[in-house]
């Protein structure tokens, strides 16, 4: 039986892998950009390590998160033919392309692992999130991407 | 075909951007009084290049015709730095790196890559007497002179008082002449900057030639203050520390990491090899060998080679910068001198005579390996007189294999040249080739 929603591929007892992963980079890159500008302000060197971590652990979640997400993209028709799908995965895979830069560029010494180059990518990573993040919003409360069907329907 | 070609567009472009940098200068352009300074090359990934270690195997080191050289000690754990003693018995430490914090992601792959670059030995925390007592040179008699010591490297004798510098304190202990072991506590004379961040540890340590003073290199904190500026008070510096009281106060500053401390013999002139900074380029900042100034203060962080600032520093300091001075003479990027001798001998050939001997322990951080070897800088009138000189090669083999580094010089009673080689746990001696 084909439920009305589109299915999630990768999912855990019904709940899609990556709704589940997929908070902790985008809280991970949108801290950095907030301690990059604290560092940025003060040159306190616990925020640029601060965003170092920050970008280290939201990459290495990220490595889980992406692939569920590509493969609940490709996993039902129905959500390929979503133009929001569309721009959240191009749009999220541009900024954890984006973040890897930047976590290379956090590994510089002192001032310039932070201003201008890094803090300039942290904040172009943001504005992409809040676009990826209103498409993916989308996919669920709109399309019901991973939403099981209730009683009711 | 075409596809071949975009492949190796491809990957051409991936490299520029991932930054392999700009391609190394020869070295000989950045020796000497007035060093090329190339511009600021700040990378995406730094090119960590460390020779792999494949130590000895029986093999020597190189040395040009009318030297040889000999194994004086093999076997050891780490041996960094030397000190021959008035009897002719010579000192050896066995030393290694302090544990501290890792306070970002980039230190565990920087502590991955040094334990590579390195003897696979667990470093001595020790220091052995070796005596030559049939005297042909090599030694027959090996004590350990004293242990339990706390990641020591600088050791000088000023009379009777025989002191070492471990990572975090100058230590006295009594020795009369011929003694083979040290079970003395020993007294402690100056607390010197240590942990619980100790980037650059080794502590160099040399006394004034009248014995009233000792003078100790407290090397940086960081590379370039990326572990705060308030984790450099003391640091960059080199220490008058006064003997009798143990009061110290900070005799030149703004020198990074300097080590091998020595009064040249003729002019009486405090010199030091220090150890610039990294990640700006291949070919920046070539480290150098200088006189040190009572009260100078020479770059160190705001600026390098004078006045050239270094943007990662932050905030900066035009005050400072302003009253930088440049040192002596360049000898090259990234090639980190440790060791440092004046050669006052008579074994060795008049060609060798009166100038200084550098220990270069070697690059990591260059896509041409750099140093690797112990050079010789020609002196006139207590001032460098020439370009430097190859004098022993060999730690390098099919170009990126390390046999060994070299460390810290000294030359031994019968003016015999010894160079410890941390990384492959010996300690080299160079004499002339005729008896």
């Amino acid at each position: 039986m084909l439920s009305a929603n589109p299915r999630s591929t990768v999912s855990l007892g019904g709940r899609p892998l990556h709704a589940m992963l997929v908070p902790i980079p985008i809280v991970c890159f949108v801290a950095t950009l907030i301690t990059d500008i604290v560092y940025w302000q003060t040159a306190a060197m616990l925020w640029a390590d601060m965003s170092a971590w920050l970008l280290l652990v939201g990459l290495i979640v990220s490595l889980f998160a992406a692939p569920a997400g590509i493969i609940d993209l490709f996993g039902d028709p129905r959500i390929r033919k979503l133009r929001a799908a569309w721009i959240h995965g191009i749009g999220n895979v541009t900024a954890l392309i984006l973040s890897i830069f930047n976590c290379l560029i956090h590994t510089r010494d002192a001032y310039t692992s932070v201003v201008p180059s890094g803090l300039i990518l942290s904040a172009l990573v943001v504005v992409i999130l809040l676009v990826t993040g209103w498409n993916g919003w989308a996919l669920v409360y709109r399309h019901g991407v991973g939403v099981r069907q209730t009683e009711q329907q | 075909m075409k596809l071949a070609r975009f492949k190796a567009a491809t990957i051409a472009v991936l490299l520029a951007l991932v930054g392999c940098g700009p391609a190394p200068i020869d070295p000989s352009r950045q020796v000497g009084p007035n060093p090329y300074l190339p511009p600021i090359h700040q990378y995406l990934l730094p090119p960590m290049h460390v020779a792999k270690v494949v130590g000895w195997n029986g093999a020597t080191p190189s040395v040009p015709a009318g030297l040889k050289v000999q194994a004086f000690a093999i076997g050891l754990a780490n041996p960094r730095s030397l000190y021959v003693l008035p009897n002719g018995d010579v000192l050896v430490v066995e030393t290694g790196v302090p544990p501290g914090p890792v306070s970002r992601p980039k230190e565990l792959v920087m502590n991955w890559v040094e334990k590579r670059a390195h003897s696979r030995t667990k470093p001595g925390q020790r220091i052995l007497l070796f005596r030559d007592t049939d005297g042909d040179g090599v030694p027959d008699q090996e004590t350990v002179f004293i242990d339990h010591l706390n990641s020591p490297f600088g050791v000088v004798l000023v009379g009777n008082d025989l002191y070492v510098a471990n990572t975090d304190a100058v230590i006295r202990y009594p020795y009369t002449a011929g003694q083979t072991r040290i079970t003395d506590p020993g007294v402690k004379l100056c607390d010197l900057p240590g942990g619980p961040i100790d980037h650059h540890w080794t502590k160099s340590l040399t006394a004034s030639p009248d014995g009233s003073e000792l003078y100790a290199g407290v090397g940086s904190n960081s590379n370039i203050t990326e572990n705060g500026i308030q984790a450099e008070a003391g640091r960059a510096s080199i220490w008058q520390i006064d003997r009798a009281t143990g009061a110290h106060r900070e005799y030149a500053t703004g020198l990074r990491n300097p080590n091998g401390l020595q009064f040249e013999p003729q002019t009486h002139t405090l010199w030091a090899v220090i150890n610039e900074r990294d990640e700006l380029g291949p070919d920046l900042v070539p480290d150098y060998l200088t006189s040190v100034r009572d009260g100078a203060f020479y770059d160190w962080p705001y600026s390098y080679y004078g006045q050239h600032i270094d943007p990662r520093v932050q905030p900066q300091r035009p005050d400072l910068v302003a009253k930088a001075i440049a040192p002596d003479y360049a000898l090259s990027s990234h090639v980190a001198p440790l060791g440092l001798v004046f050669y006052s001998g008579i074994n060795l050939p008049a060609h060798y005579r009166g100038g200084a001997f550098v220990g270069e322990h070697g690059s990591w951080d260059r896509a041409v390996l750099n140093g690797y070897k112990v050079v010789y800088i020609p002196f006139v009138d207590g001032r460098p007189s020439g370009p430097p000189e190859d004098v022993v090669t060999g730690f390098l083999v099919d170009g990126d294999k390390a046999r060994g580094r070299p460390v810290g010089l000294a030359v031994d009673g019968k003016g015999g040249l010894l160079i410890a080689d941390d990384t492959g746990n010996s300690v080299w001696r160079v004499s002339s080739a005729s008896p």
